[in-house]
C-alpha cells in the first residue's frame, strides 16, 4: 500500500499491480507532458541559489484534459516561481514557504484554469520519492487550491536531477493518486515510465 | 536489449532502442499511400502499438500505392484499417493494434496518449486541424504528402515531410500553411479532379518521416530534426526549406497561449474515473508505512532526518 503512493505504475489494468494503485482507488493512467523548455526553465529555477533557504520551489500551472478509458492528461503550461522573499528561515526543512507564496499561486488558479503543481527537487540521480515532510505537508496544502478551482486536479511533484514523480489530487476525500508517465516532449523525446527514465 | 533478435542490426540506436520502440505507440492517420508505408516500416522497426484511423474501405483505385493492398481487399471492400492492421501483425504478430474505421475526429481521445502522431491526409485544412490538435496535447506531429501536378505539357511530382514538435514552429510558422492556401483549398472544394497519387514518392517521403520518428525516439546522431523537407519528385532531391529553418529561432506565436492547450472544455473530472475511490480516511498510517518504505525503518523521526 505504500508503494502505492511512492513507487508509481502504469494505469491500466494490464499492467498494473495492486501496488502500484493508491489504496482502494481503482487504476488509473496519468499521463504528464511537459516541454522540453519549460522543464529546462523549470530546473534553471530550482537551481538558483537562494539567501537562506537550502532549496527552492515552483509551481507549475497545467491545463488538464481526458484520457480515452478514463485517464487523464495533464500539460504543463507555465513556470509560476516563488519569490525570494516567499521563503521563511527554517532550519528544520530544505524550504519553507510562506503564506504569501500559496496565496500567489491560488490567486494564479483563481485567475485562470489550471491545475497548480507544487514542484521542487530531490539533489541525486533516479527515481525521486517524496519524504515524510513532503507528503504530510502536499496533504495539507494541495487540496486548497479546489477553494479557487474545484473542478480541477491539483497535485505535486518531486524532481531528481533526471526523474521526476507525482501525485494528483482528482477529488476531495479521495487518496491522490500517481502519476503514471512523465514525457518531456523534446528531441529525443523522453519518458519517465514505472520509475525509469531513458 | 538492443542486438538480440530482430532488433541485432540496429543496435546502433541505443541500448534500451527495442524496449523504447515496443513501449511507443504511433497513431497513423490515413492508412492509405504514406499511412501504409508508415505502418508497414514501424513495424518492422519493433514499434509495439498502432493506433490506425482512416475511415474508407479499399478500392481498385488504391491498389497502386497501398502497401498490403490485394484485389481481393478491393473486392471485399475491406476497411484500409484492417488490411494494415493484418500487414502489421504480419510483421510483429506481438504488436498491439488498435485499428478504428472512421475519422479521427470521432475518436480523438484516443491519440491523446499517443507517443507521435502521423498525418497522412489529404487536404491542408485537414493537416491543419490535426497539426492544431496535436499542439493543444504536446503530441509530436510529423505530416507527410504528395501531389501531381500538370505544368504545361508534363507533370510535376513534390512533396513534403514536416516535423511539427510543441515548442518549435508550427507548419503556419515555417509557411507551409497560410490562409491564402487554406481559402484557396476551401474555394476549390468538390472540385479536387482525379488527385493522381503514386507508390514511389509516398515511399520516399514516408521513410523519410520513419527515419525522424526515430530519430525523435532514439537518435542515432545529434543534429536537430528538419523541420520542413521538400521533395521534388522529378529530380529526386528532398531538401530541408530553408525559410522554414529560418523560422527555427522565432517563438512560435500561434500556439502559445493557454487557451492553446489542454481541454478547453474541461468541466471536471467524469464520474467513472473516480468512482470505486476509497476516502482517504487514514493518513497518518499510510504516511508513517510510506517513512517505512522510503527509508528502510519504521522509526519516524529517523526517517524524517534521512531525508530531509
Amino acid at each position: 500500500m505504500v508503494l502505492a503512493i511512492l513507487a508509481g505504475g502504469r494505469g491500466d489494468a494490464s499492467t498494473s499491480t495492486d501496488a502500484a494503485r493508491p489504496p482502494g482507488c481503482l487504476s488509473m493512467n496519468i499521463h504528464f507532458r511537459i516541454p522540453a523548455k519549460l522543464f529546462k526553465e523549470l530546473h534553471a529555477d530550482l537551481s538558483r541559489p537562494h539567501p537562506h533557504a537550502f532549496e527552492r520551489v515552483a509551481f507549475l500551472p497545467s491545463r488538464p484534459a481526458a484520457l480515452h478509458g478514463g485517464g487523464l492528461l495533464l500539460v504543463a503550461h507555465a513556470l509560476h516561481p516563488v519569490a525570494d522573499d516567499d521563503y521563511e528561515p527554517s532550519t528544520t526543512v530544505g524550504a519553507l514557504l510562506r503564506g504569501a507564496a500559496f496565496r500567489k499561486a491560488l490567486q494564479y488558479a483563481y485567475n485562470q484554469p489550471v491545475s497548480m503543481f507544487h514542484v521542487h527537487r530531490h539533489e541525486h540521480k533516479g527515481q525521486p520519492r517524496f519524504s515524510y515532510v513532503d507528503l504530510q505537508e502536499s496533504a495539507k496544502f494541495v487540496p486548497d487550491f479546489w477553494k479557487v478551482r474545484p473542478q480541477h486536479p491539483h497535485g505535486t511533484i518531486v524532481l531528481s536531477q533526471n526523474s521526476a514523480f507525482g501525485l494528483v489530487w482528482y477529488q476531495a476525500g479521495r487518496a491522490p493518486a500517481p502519476i503514471s508517465k512523465f514525457t518531456l516532449v523534446a528531441h529525443p523525446l523522453r519518458e519517465v515510465n514505472h520509475g525509469g527514465i531513458r | 536489449m538492443a542486438g538480440s533478435g530482430r532488433a541485432a542490426r540496429q543496435s546502433f540506436l541505443g541500448e534500451a532502442s527495442e524496449q523504447i520502440h515496443t513501449a511507443s505507440e504511433v497513431a497513423i492517420v490515413g492508412v492509405c499511400g504514406g499511412g501504409s508505408h508508415i505502418a508497414q516500416q514501424t513495424a518492422h522497426v519493433g514499434v509495439g502499438r498502432f493506433l490506425l484511423l482512416d475511415d474508407d474501405h479499399t478500392d481498385d483505385p488504391n491498389l497502386n500505392r497501398m502497401v498490403g493492398s490485394e484485389p481481393k481487399h478491393a473486392e471485399d471492400k475491406t476497411p484500409k484499417v484492417e488490411v494494415i492492421r493484418d500487414l502489421i501483425l504480419r510483421i510483429n504478430p506481438k504488436a498491439i493494434v488498435r485499428a478504428v474505421g472512421g475519422k479521427w475526429q470521432d475518436h480523438h481521445l484516443l491519440l491523446r496518449d499517443c507517443t507521435a502522431v502521423f498525418g497522412c491526409v489529404d487536404s491542408f485544412l485537414a493537416r491543419e486541424e490535426l497539426e492544431r490538435y496535436c499542439r493543444r496535447f504536446l503530441l509530436p506531429y510529423i505530416d507527410v504528402g504528395m501531389i501531381v501536378t500538370s505544368v504545361g505539357d508534363h507533370y510535376a511530382i513534390s512533396g513534403q515531410v514536416v516535423t511539427s514538435l510543441p515548442g518549435q514552429p508550427c507548419m503556419r510558422c515555417i509557411g507551409f500553411l497560410t490562409d491564402k492556401i487554406l481559402a484557396d483549398e476551401i474555394s476549390r472544394y468538390g472540385a479536387a479532379g482525379s488527385r493522381p497519387q503514386v507508390i514511389w514518392p509516398n515511399g520516399v517521403l514516408s521513410s523519410t518521416a520513419v527515419g525522424l520518428f526515430i530519430q525523435l525516439l532514439t537518435p542515432w546522431h545529434r543534429g536537430e530534426l528538419p523541420l520542413y523537407l521538400e521533395y521534388n519528385g522529378n529530380t529526386s532531391t528532398l531538401t530541408p526549406s530553408r525559410l522554414a529553418e529560418g523560422a527555427r529561432s522565432r517563438p512560435c506565436p500561434h500556439f502559445s497561449g493557454l487557451q492553446d492547450i489542454g481541454d478547453t472544455f474541461w468541466a471536471g473530472f467524469p464520474e467513472n474515473v473516480s468512482r470505486g475511490c476509497a476516502p482517504w480516511t487514514v493518513p497518518k498510517r499510510l504516511l508513517n508505512r510510506a517513512i517505512a518504505w522510503v527509508s528502510g525503518s519504521t522509526n519516524r523521526d529517523q526517517a524524517a532526518i534521512v531525508l530531509r
